[in-house]
């Protein structure tokens, strides 16, 4: 059961970067951004390449996370060119250039990895490395709290970044977009640097999940932005969404205990692991459906 | 950076005028919805407009008139078909929206439409203060910043410069339309916009938000735009007063001639102009 648990924190840190990549797009941008399930691979193809390659895993962490941010600047300008003046609260051109950047980033992952999986076996990662230099062996407990330094940085990194003036802007157009237009700011490119952030994040957690599980495989991402949205909701619902710096807090807190349910999940004998993509889209449909549901039901 | 806090009475001082006001002009200036469609509307048909610097204008005319499509060309929301726009001489009819509002401020007549309500009021009026300058990665709320925002709260009398920290979606329209004109004034726009912003309150609110206005464009001597569609309002305030119909100025009342102008005196001449302007617009249409 410990080790479960060690194992469920493990799977809820490494995501957890991902979570506040969906956050940041899907709240404070509000940008139903599709380019997640892309962009996790990226960075893991990115990181793994470099690896097998012989560059620092250190450094091939910081290039998959790059790659990430490259992605959505990438979708930043397919929504530039596609949306129309008008249309602010149309989310068409969003979704469409997240799934054509995702789409398009399929071919681009195959071409960087030149196959559809990378083993990294046998290789010396970022866990390595670190384990080696404070002389421990980073599994279990270790790795948890290893990841759990690393979640603490990015937050309050995020944190501090969503306070700033640029931070600001990029909250106001989530909350008000004519409004901080006529304030003089350029959604546009403020938008471009909000995902491209965003996408950094789900691409980090890529490069460490890879580095983790030992592998970079095409298919690793597929469903991800659906479970980093289950990590959003569970956070925001269970700890609640009273100031920003809480609010990033909440949402590390969901991404554990979106992967605890799944590890007790899949201790039930009839649930088989390869069921859990239909139950996070049940879960997230009720979530986001019961609200709606409820409004109905009050008013009929 | 020093700790600045002073005491409310002697930071509640009115604000000076930067002297940056600007004189405005609209030469010739055409817009149409719709065009090439069953529902082709002239908005615009060539709006000629003068405004000295420091010049308060009340705009005042029938639904449909163009006063509303007139300020959203001036602030870039909709470009304009034909026409130059003049900002001291300069013409910003090209600049996309944001970049006009560098120099123009604007106030709505929906009190939400002007403030981010999950953000607290004093990072509302930190980014008012950035209009017109980079925004890069400087704490947004610094104490320095802290101090003129303050200051700008407490002009208008209603407490908010003791709860800085409150999210704005839960003051009242009212308070929310004070913000929205501390916002669009406090980084002392060149041009001043104001589109029916006190319609949507209710009368009391909507007396004080006014007096408010009036305060801070005469302190700040701010070039100003003021639809209404109350004529009494547009009487009371400003020095010159503007007409439209259709689409057209039909009439333009310099400070001399408005200081006697009655709300009779002004459907007298509504009556005159629009009739005639009926007349040429039937001629034009055949």
């Amino acid at each position: 059961m410990l080790v479960t648990l060690s194992s469920a924190l493990e799977q809820g840190l490494l995501y957890c970067f991902m979570v506040l990549g969906v956050y940041l797009t899907f709240r404070v941008l509000d940008f139903p951004d599709l380019t997640v399930d892309g962009s996790m691979t990226l960075g893991a193809s990115v990181c793994a390449v470099l690896i097998i390659n012989g560059a620092s895993p250190f450094l091939a962490t910081l290039a998959g996370t790059a790659s990430g941010a490259a992605a959505g600047i990438v979708t930043g300008f397919i929504h530039i060119l596609l949306k129309s003046d008008s249309a602010d609260t149309n989310y068409g051109p969003k979704l469409i250039s997240g799934i054509l950047t995702t789409t398009a980033l399929y071919t681009v992952n195959l071409r960087i990895m030149g196959r559809s999986n990378i083993p990294l076996l046998g290789e010396t990662t970022f866990f390595d490395k670190l384990g080696s230099m404070l002389n421990v062996r980073m599994v279990h407990w270790p790795l948890v709290a290893t990841l759990a330094v690393l979640a603490v940085i990015v937050k309050y990194l995020l944190d501090w970044f969503l306070h700033t003036d640029l931070g600001l802007s990029m909250r106001a157009i989530g909350d008000n977009e004519q409004m901080i237009r006529s304030l003089s700011v350029n959604t546009s490119v403020t938008r471009v640097i909000g995902l491209a952030v965003a996408n950094a994040l789900v691409a980090l957690t890529g490069s460490l999940v890879a580095q983790q599980q030992g592998y970079t495989d095409i298919g690793m991402s597929v469903g991800v932005l659906v479970a980093g949205l289950a990590g959003v909701i569970l956070g925001e619902a269970i700890f609640g969404t009273r100031s920003v710096s809480w609010v990033l807090f909440s949402v590390i807190a969901g991404s554990l205990v979106y992967r605890t349910l799944i590890a007790l999940g899949l201790r039930v004998d009839w649930i088989k692991p390869t069921d859990l993509k239909l139950l996070t889209a049940l879960f997230v449909m009720i979530a986001l459906g019961a609200p709606v549901i409820r409004r109905k039901l009050v008013k009929s | 950076m020093t700790a600045a806090t002073g005491s409310p009475s002697d930071s509640c001082a009115l604000p000076r005028p930067s002297g940056r006001a600007a004189g405005f002009e609209c030469r010739d200036i055409r817009k149409t919805f719709y065009r090439n469609s069953a529902f082709q509307i002239q908005a615009l048909c060539g709006v000629d407009l003068t405004v000295a610097p420091g010049d308060f204008v009340t705009i005042i005319g029938s639904n449909g008139a163009g006063k509303s499509t007139l300020l959203n060309v001036i602030a870039g929301t909709f470009s304009v078909d034909g026409g130059e726009l003049l900002l001291d001489g300069e013409d910003i009819s090209k600049l996309p929206e944001h970049a006009r509002a560098a120099f123009i401020g604007r106030v709505f007549q929906d009190p939400r439409a002007g403030t981010a309500p999950s953000l607290t009021i004093e990072e509302n009026m930190c980014l008012a203060l950035r209009r017109g300058r980079r925004r890069g990665l400087h704490m947004g709320v610094d104490s320095s910043r802290r101090q003129v925002i303050r200051e700008n709260l407490c002009l208008v009398e209603m407490g908010l410069e003791k709860r800085p920290k409150t999210q704005v979606a839960k003051l009242s329209g009212g308070q929310r339309q004070a913000m929205s004109l501390l916002m669009a004034t406090i980084a002392e726009p060149r041009l001043l916009l104001l589109d029916e912003h006190t319609a949507a309150l209710d009368p009391k609110v909507a007396a004080t938000t006014m007096e408010l206005t009036e305060r801070v464009v005469s302190a700040r001597r701010l070039t100003t735009l003021m639809v209404t569609h109350n004529m009494e309002l547009a009487l009371a305030y400003g020095n010159r007063l503007i007409m439209m119909h259709a689409g057209r100025i039909i009439l333009n009342v310099g400070p001399t001639e408005k200081k006697e102008l009655t709300v009779a005196g002004l459907v007298q001449k509504f009556r005159d102009v629009a009739g005639e302007s009926f007349t040429t617009d039937r001629m034009l249409l055949d």
